[in-house]
């Protein structure tokens, strides 16, 4: 296959899909009264086929740089980072649409989040293969419109209603910011191509640091960067597991995808770009681990953790920005990776024993942390894999998120500068007080007598537990050989550095 | 006469990105909250023209703007969607009951 055909393939697939799904589905179901194959089966398929022209476009973005695909002004740019990005999203939608078959069956709308979960993929890997400035606006728009539906997908839930108001309107106010920092660069270079704006923003003087603050505060609503971070909480808490899932794995970081990309487009503007994603860095991680700690709903604490983590990829990507270091870019997108899937994993664990415990009963209530006591006795393979997402994510040795966090602190330590070494400190002792919520959570599910909850618990199906056991296997396999993701973490490192203008 | 009809132009952007932002956050109505982003959004819309005129690419500017109102009404419809479930559910459109969840 040629690398253009693949790289149509990949974006178009699932787009059309999209829409086919939902109508397939409402005519089985207009038709059967029951819903057997059209949306949950068909989603499956069509994203295992879009694995196709990904793997085909393996060897030219890696061997070649970027596949290019000149849409008359447009240029749609596969390159290294894009490349990873969707290998990411793929790779958590495909296990969150395994893990959903039972979680959203008989539902009243379950073809809706089959549509929806595709139609937010598709563009969440737009996103990653656009080099066009407003073009990049409207992947990310697709994404939001798609995840403030599926956020708002249980509206006869009043939590779910009011977490998904708060989410629009925050972040449409974000993408109204996003927009006049893209019409401020427009004015000044009257192109919007990412390549060509750079060179042309050098002494753009203020306005070009009024465009990179809008970019940054206006896609930093959607990375959940600190004062920002209002909507996160409530969306990831309130939305179905599997799509907390995915916005926790991957939108939150689509939005800090994009932000790199459109400061890229700027990196000439100002030379503080990188320092101030470390400013925020340290921010997040302290008032995410933070706000974590005090939380008894399950959910709202991996939901706070995320703001946590966020930290921790902008940390890497503000030493990469500052210093041209690729190894800190790198740490970044192997953190990212980590992240999406032990995320996801502790995500859909809670799901899955939240469905259990609760949502198979009739009972619309959150999991609170009081709800898990002993439920390693009844649950054994969902605690385990809880027990390995949490474990990974506060950072323990042979684990994945080990790794990340270990290359992200060296490339900050490589730099030798002394600013930057306390930093350094400060990321360190913020992972040990994120055990200061995650280690007790482990030990009520292994230490304590099983609550009342737990023991009138129904059993978990062996196909929600699949997508469970495959996360904690990659997440104890990248842990003990973190080698494995070298061949797609330095060519996205590269290609962002390329983008800022480093060589 | 251009020199002054950039002028009015700009003023109008700006002032319509203030009024917007500003009765998105004193409005308490769920409606107008909608109707505050929508201005600003206007506000924005208009910048885009006004940049493709500045930056002698007006067929331009007016593309991008028009892809702007498409997205911007997607997101009003789903905004207006979403107040409609909240006046059946909560029984009214005061923002001030959407405060159930704990911080």
């Amino acid at each position: 296959m040629e690398a253009k055909t693949a790289l149509t393939l990949l974006l178009a697939l699932p787009l059309i899909a999209s829409p086919v799904i939902y109508i397939l589905g409402r005519v089985e179901y207009r038709f059967l009264y029951r819903r057997i194959v059209a949306a949950r089966w068909l989603c499956l398929l069509v994203l295992g086929v879009t694995w196709f022209p990904l793997l085909q476009l393996r060897v030219p973005v890696l061997e070649e740089g970027a596949v290019l695909w000149p849409i008359g002004r447009i240029v749609l740019q596969l390159d290294g980072l894009g490349f990873f990005l969707a290998v990411t999203v793929l790779g958590l939608a495909t296990l969150v649409t395994i893990f959903s078959f039972q979680y959203v069956k008989g539902e009243p709308d379950e073809e809706k989040y089959y549509a929806l979960l595709l139609a937010m993929t598709a563009s969440m890997i737009g996103l990653g293969c656009t080099r066009d400035l407003f073009n990049l606006w409207v992947w990310f728009e697709a994404m939001a419109i798609t995840s403030y539906l599926l956020v708002a997908f249980h509206h006869e839930q009043k939590s779910s209603l009011e977490a998904a108001v708060k989410y629009l309107v925050q972040s449409a106010v974000g993408s109204l910011l996003v927009l006049l920092g893209i019409a401020l660069v427009f004015m000044l270079t009257s192109t919007l191509d990412l390549e060509s704006i750079r060179p042309l923003m050098a002494n753009s003087g203020a306005v070009g640091l009024a465009a990179g603050g809008l970019v940054i505060v206006g896609f930093g609503v959607k990375t959940a960067m600190v004062p920002m971070h209002t909507w996160l909480p409530d969306a990831h808490s309130q939305a179905p597991s599997g799509i907390s899932a995915m916005l926790s794995g991957v939108v939150i970081e689509c939005g800090l995808v994009a932000m790199l990309r459109a400061l890229g487009g700027l990196a000439e503007a100002s030379l503080a770009w990188g320092a101030l994603l470390l400013f925020f860095a340290a921010l997040n991680m302290l008032v995410g681990n933070l706000m974590a700690l005090r939380q008894t709903e399950v959910k709202r604490m991996l939901a706070y953790s995320s703001v946590a983590q966020v930290g921790y990829m902008l940390f890497g990507f503000g030493v990469a920005i500052s210093y041209g270091v690729s190894d800190g870019a790198a740490g970044g997108f192997f953190h990212l990776f980590n992240h999406a899937m032990m995320k996801g994993l502790a995500f859909l664990a809670a799901g899955a024993l939240l469905y259990a415990l609760h949502l198979s009963q009739g009972r619309h209530q959150p999991l609170v942390l009081d709800d898990l006591n002993g439920a390693a006795r009844r649950y054994p393979i969902t605690a385990f894999a809880l027990s390995v997402a949490l474990l990974g994510l506060g950072g323990l040795p042979p684990l994945a998120g080990f790794m990340s966090k270990w290359q992200i602190f060296v490339s900050g330590a490589e730099v030798r500068s002394t600013p930057l070494l306390w930093l350094v400190i400060f990321a360190g002792l913020n992972s040990v007080l994120s055990l200061g919520y995650y280690a007790p959570l482990v030990n009520r599910l292994y230490r304590r007598e099983p609550s009342s909850v737990v023991l009138q618990g129904r059993p978990i199906a062996i196909l929600m537990g699949v997508p469970l056991l495959l996360m904690s296997l990659g997440s104890v396999a990248v842990g003990v050989w973190p080698k494995l993701l070298s061949w797609v973490t330095y060519p996205a490192a590269l290609a962002l550095l390329r983008s800022f203008g480093f060589h | 006469m251009t020199f002054h009809l950039l002028n009015i132009a700009i003023v109008v952007v700006l002032s319509l990105i203030g009024i917007g932002l500003y009765g998105l956050m004193i409005a308490r109505n769920l409606i107008k909250v909608v109707v505050g982003l929508q201005i600003a959004t206007k506000g924005a819309i208009l910048a885009f023209v006004l940049a493709g005129r500045l930056a002698s690419q007006v067929d331009v500017g007016q593309s991008l703007a028009l892809t702007v109102i498409v997205a911007d009404t997607i997101v009003a419809v789903v905004a207006l969607a979403l107040a409609v479930q909240v006046r059946q559910k909560f029984g009214t459109l005061n923002i001030e009951a959407l405060k159930t969840l704990r911080r």
